[in-house]
This record gives structure tokens, C-alpha cells and sequence, in this order.
């Protein structure tokens, strides 16, 4: 099963609250799910040599970001019996506190929606072309890598 | 020839070029090894080059007017 458009997952500015509520409330009428997953990144205040992070400034190369995300949605929908998958990447400032990422998955029953989630999270973290800067407090910064 | 460069991350605040004239250079690892001459602070970054929207995997040809982005360790998410 492959999708043929290739899907946005970039979203300027922090993933609210709200927005997250609604995407749930949004599945509420496909009644063969049995199970959500849902993982939600947020910006976390690291302290690094007396330093606080108050934010993270995302970029990325877009287009090559959501070309590769497109292969990883096709061999996840191949590998597990998903009745739908969502990701939401922010882009911008974010700041300490807030969502930055919101991956959403659903299937009949629980394993296929729990493992494709955490899956497709790994899998962004270390293949999709996105850069995280980490604004210091005192207004240095210093760029993100990945473990 | 002329290559188009984008730079991501932390290489974007190194090389700041948006365009270079080069000869004798036909392929990516010449490129590289180009980019570790002229910025000597790239030996101590590991990155990966795309070169028109295909991240490189091994060497590869590069055209009059490819455009080749420069992209330090992914840190998304």
C-alpha cells in the first residue's frame, strides 16, 4: 500500500494542545480502530555547562525531508496493518515547554499502532533532513545532534 | 562549471557561498575534498552531501548547475 502524494508534515510554530485533541476527536468515525499510539516530542530545558535551553529553532531541507518521509510512510503502512499514521513536525522557534513533534498511529488492535509509532519516530529522528538549534537563555546557542 | 551550494545547520553559519566556479572537479568526492581544503573546520564535522535532492550514498557525478547541499548530522524530532 503506497501512497501517491506526498504529505506536508512540517508545521510552523509549536503543535498545540488543542490541535492534538482535535486530530483525536477526528478518528472517532472510523470505527474498525481499535488502538492509538501516539508519541508527542517536547522541548526540553537541558542545562549544558551552567546553560538553560529556553527554545529550538527547526529548519530542514524540506522538500528532501518529505520525499524521504514519503518512503518511510510506504515501507510502515508494508510492515504493520495500520488503518492510518500522522506526523507532525514543527518548524521554528519553539520554546522549552512546548510540542514540537506529534507522530499518531491507529490500527484495529494495539502492537501494530504501538511498534509503527515508535518506528516512524526513530526512523525521522535519524533520516529525515531537520536541524534543531538550541537557544541558550543568555541568547547563545549551540546545534542539536541526534543519539 | 557552476555548482548551486546549500548549506544546513551548523555548516550554514561555516559556508555562507551560494555559488561556485569549479574545474577539475567532476564528482562528489572531489567536491569533498575541495569543501575540507577551503574549510579545514569540516574535517571535524561529519556531514552528507545531496546532490539535486538525492542524498549521496557513495561517489557520484556532478553536472554544470547541480545543486549540492551540505547537511551536518540530522537532529530533528
Amino acid at each position: 500500500m503506497t501512497e501517491k502524494k506526498i504529505k506536508n508534515i512540517f508545521v510552523n510554530g509549536a503543535i498545540s494542545s488543542a490541535f492534538i485533541a482535535d486530530s483525536i476527536a477526528k478518528h472517532s468515525s472510523k470505527k474498525e480502530i481499535g488502538g492509538h499510539s501516539i508519541f508527542l516530542g517536547q522541548v526540553r530545558a537541558d542545562e549544558i555547562e551552567g546553560r538553560l535551553v529556553s527554545a529550538i529553532d527547526y529548519t530542514a531541507y524540506e522538500d528532501v525531508a518529505l520525499e524521504q518521509m514519503h518512503k518511510i510512510r510506504a515501507e510502515i503502512f508494508e510492515k504493520y496493518p495500520l488503518t492510518c499514521m500522522h506526523i507532525y513536525q514543527s518548524l521554528g522557534t519553539i520554546k522549552a515547554g512546548e510540542i514540537c513533534l506529534f507522530v499518531f498511529t491507529s490500527s484495529s488492535h494495539r502492537k501494530p499502532a504501538m511498534h509503527a509509532c515508535e518506528e516512524v519516530v526513530e526512523r525521522l529522528k535519524a533520516e529525515l533532513p531537520i536541524w534543531g538549534k538550541e537557544i541558550f537563555e543568555n541568547g547563545t546557542h549551540q546545534w542539536k545532534e541526534n543519539k | 562549471m557552476e555548482i548551486e551550494v546549500i548549506s544546513f545547520g551548523k555548516i550554514a553559519e561555516l559556508i555562507t557561498t551560494k555559488k561556485l566556479i569549479l574545474d577539475f572537479i567532476l564528482d562528489t568526492d572531489d567536491f569533498k575534498k575541495y569543501l575540507e581544503e577551503t574549510y579545514p573546520e569540516l574535517n571535524n564535522i561529519k556531514y552528507k552531501l545531496a546532490v539535486d535532492k538525492q542524498i549521496v550514498q557513495t561517489n557520484c557525478k556532478l553536472k554544470d548547475g547541480s545543486v549540492v547541499a551540505i547537511m551536518p548530522p540530522f537532529s530533528g524530532g
